[in-house]
């Protein structure tokens, strides 16, 4: 994460959370006590990785994609091999996805401390705004919340060739996009994130409510099974 | 410290306008406003700064234009849209009665303004309807049958003036693992948590049970029995009944309650009351989990039958209420200050010593008031919890000959009734009425907006509403 984003962040974090428990609790806080993202205001403690079960929930679905370099793709194939954390997007949204999408960004960061965890995991990021998330906006929208850092994890911005190639997406993850009556060019959706395994099934499902990257990096850790703490 | 609230629009229902929960303790943040957006991309647009800063900017924008959260939904889940205006449509999962109408259970729209029934989809069978809820995006609403574990899948967003029922799912019990008499359905992202009663040998064990929204069965966590949780603090107390299941993101826990087994609740009232045996198969328990890793933190005895939980909505608010069914009482759930969680008796729910049988309640969105009934005297009380640890009746009316549900709009200002507990266990001969009922709430008393005789439109026996909005899914 660059500088200025890792101080945005810190600083919304300010501003989106107030004060009286700030931390997780036990030795998790210990940890993430320090004003570093938002996840310092989820305020639980976390279950240990591995202590508990991610059942299966269901195939995650495929599709045809473009990469932020306008290469067609099966998504289905850029999901296979590592853990993904995917989420739907659209590059106007000026609440929830870009929220979403700076927990993701402190997600990378902190996967890049664990030595076994970075390269066995991926972040995807994909529009349903195809009309306007054309490959180069994600290749620019990328450039605000990726930068190079050592050892982070891969982090996919994607995109559909058009609408027709978008809606069995969609439907697939059984996420609901539709207009914004009031508002030109916006869209009203929930927020979905997916946790996907390497086999490409989905194991858990994110509400913003629990998009936590500490939270969402233990669930990667159980996946792998790795009981290894932070440090 | 600021605190990140965003615009909420009044009249609006949106499918997505009110579901960000940027913090926790936030359950009702909303949209920016048009203008706050367009400072956002505006600054995007003329800057080459990182996105963050410019996110920083305009949560500042947002921040200093905070306004006052709105009332919500008061007994929904906290994953789904809410609808802040006034609900266009209740939905009432009603149980079929054999030889009136169709005889099935059905799921009946009545339009919430003029209380006339629009819309009846049967199911083409009975199964004991009971309780169900929305989806996490509210397009499906899941209806349960405690008698035959079928759970029936409405489409309501395609129209929902006229939902269609798209799926059955009748493999609850084989892919559960034995679970009976699936209760509700309670929206989880992305997947239902389905609270069930009993199990295939019809005691008081059981479960909750997870499918995703497509239909697929995900998981079951067994409620535990003492041995199971002799580990957890209270262990001694876990009995293993099973009927609520809610939960607070905020604290990462879940709170459940305890009913009975299909022996007891297909069985009539009047036989199961007369039968000391029976009546010792009751839950007395209520579990607080680790929500995410789905497993218990601690188990409280609350005797007499524990049965719905209702959340406090406040953002710093961390307590839950439930009534006890055969003690009549109203129990606190809360986190005290070391931030242990406890459980306490906090009042009575009208004569206890003459077994009203308190059944459903539901709490003002602003936390202030909660509405209670029992079913024998078709009473509804009103209680001021705004000192959640001294509940104090400030009113009450009787709504029927009885009465079992009571939901209330996400405004405060009208409140719906149904009349029926099970089918073996609602009242007979005159004292059988069968409506959902309508008033408007001032605060200080309820008036009739419009009443639904189902008997007489031949529907059924009322019982479970959900709202709905067609603007929920407006293009």
């Amino acid at each position: 994460m660059s500088r200025n984003v890792r101080l945005a962040c810190a600083l919304l974090a300010a501003l989106y959370f107030t004060g009286g428990a700030s931390a997780h609790d036990g030795a998790h806080a210990a940890k993430s006590a320090a004003p570093t993202g938002p996840s310092s205001a989820f305020a639980f403690p976390l279950p240990e990785p591995g202590s508990y079960r991610l059942p299966p929930i269901r195939a995650a679905a495929g599709g045809d994609v473009l990469t932020e370099e306008g290469k067609s793709a099966d998504l289905a194939e850029l999901l296979n091999g590592r853990i993904t954390v995917f989420s739907f997007i659209y590059t106007r949204c000026a609440d929830i996805c870009p929220i979403a999408t700076m927990q993701l960004a402190e997600l990378r960061e902190l996967a890049r401390r664990i030595p076994g965890v970075s390269e066995r995991m991926q972040l995807a990021s994909m529009s349903f705004d195809p009309d306007h998330d054309t490959a180069p906006v994600m290749a620019e929208y990328a450039d605000n919340w990726r930068d190079a850092g050592e050892e982070s994890p891969q982090w996919l911005f994607l995109t559909a060739p058009d609408q027709a190639a978008l809606r069995p997406v969609l439907d697939a993850y059984g996420q609901a996009i539709a207009p914004d009556p009031e508002a030109a060019g916006r869209l009203n959706h929930i927020l979905r994130v997916f946790l996907i395994d390497e086999a490409g099934v989905v194991r858990n499902i994110y509400s913003m409510d629990f998009l936590d990257p500490q939270l969402v990096l233990g669930d990667i850790r159980t996946l792998i099974g790795d009981r290894v703490r932070t440090d | 410290m600021a605190r990140f609230i965003l615009a909420a629009r009044k009249d609006s229902p949106r499918l997505s306008g009110h579901l960000p929960v940027v913090d926790r303790r936030q359950r009702r943040a909303s949209f920016p406003t048009l203008k706050q957006e367009r400072n956002v991309l505006q600054m995007k647009k003329n800057s080459r700064r990182p996105l963050g800063l410019v996110l920083l900017a305009g949560a500042a924008t947002v921040a200093l234009s905070a306004t006052a959260v709105l009332a919500d939904e008061t007994c929904i889940s906290p994953y789904m849209p809410k609808i802040t205006g006034h609900e266009d449509f209740v939905y009432v999962w009603t149980l079929g009665v054999e030889g009136l109408g169709d005889g099935w259970d059905k799921l009946v729209t009545v339009d919430a303004r003029t209380g006339k029934v629009i819309d009846s989809d049967s199911v083409g069978s009975r199964n004991e309807a009971h309780h169900g809820g929305f989806t996490d995006d509210r397009r499906q609403f899941w209806a349960a049958g405690l008698d035959t574990s079928q759970m029936f899948v409405f489409d309501v967003a395609t129209d929902p003036a006229n939902p269609k029922l798209v799926k059955t799912i009748d493999d609850f019990v084989e892919k559960s693992g034995g679970a009976v008499g699936p209760h509700g359905a309670y929206a989880l992202p992305g997947r239902m948590m389905i609270p069930a009663l009993s199990n295939k040998d019809g005691t008081g064990r059981t479960a909750l049970v997870e499918y995703s929204n497509e239909g697929d069965f995900i998981a079951t966590h067994w409620l535990p029995t003492a041995e199971e949780a002799k580990d957890v603090p209270g262990g001694e107390f876990a009995d293993g009944y099973g009927y609520d299941a809610r939960v607070l993101p905020r604290k990462n826990v879940m709170l459940t309650s305890s009913f009975t087994g299909r022996e007891n609740y297909m069985r009539p009232f009047g036989e199961v009351a007369g039968d000391a045996e029976a009546m010792k198969k009751f839950g007395n328990s209520m579990i607080i989990w680790d929500f995410h890793a789905r497993t218990p933190k601690k188990v409280f005895n609350v005797p007499g039958v524990p049965l719905e939980v209702r959340w406090a909505w406040g953002e710093t608010a961390a307590h839950a209420f439930t009534s006890t069914a055969l003690t009549s009482k109203i129990w606190l759930v809360y986190e005290d200050d070391k931030g242990e969680w406890q459980a306490e008796e906090v009042a009575d729910i009208g004569d206890p010593s003459k077994l009203p049988i308190p059944v459903d309640i539901s709490l003002s969105a602003d936390d202030k008031t909660l509405f209670a009934n029992t079913f024998m005297d078709g009473m509804t009380r009103v209680f001021d919890v705004s000192d959640p640890h001294h509940p104090k009746q400030v009113y009450e009316k009787k709504i029927g000959e009885q009465v079992n549900m009571v939901s209330q709009s996400w405004d405060g200002e009208r409140l719906y009734y149904t009349s029926s507990l099970l089918a073996n266990w609602d009242k007979t001969g005159d004292a059988n009425e069968q409506f959902l009922k309508a008033y408007s709430w001032n605060g200080k008393e309820l008036a009739s907006r419009f009443e639904v005789d189902f008997t007489k439109e031949e529907l059924g026996r009322p019982h479970m509403m959900s709202f709905g909005a067609a603007s929920l899914y407006a293009n």
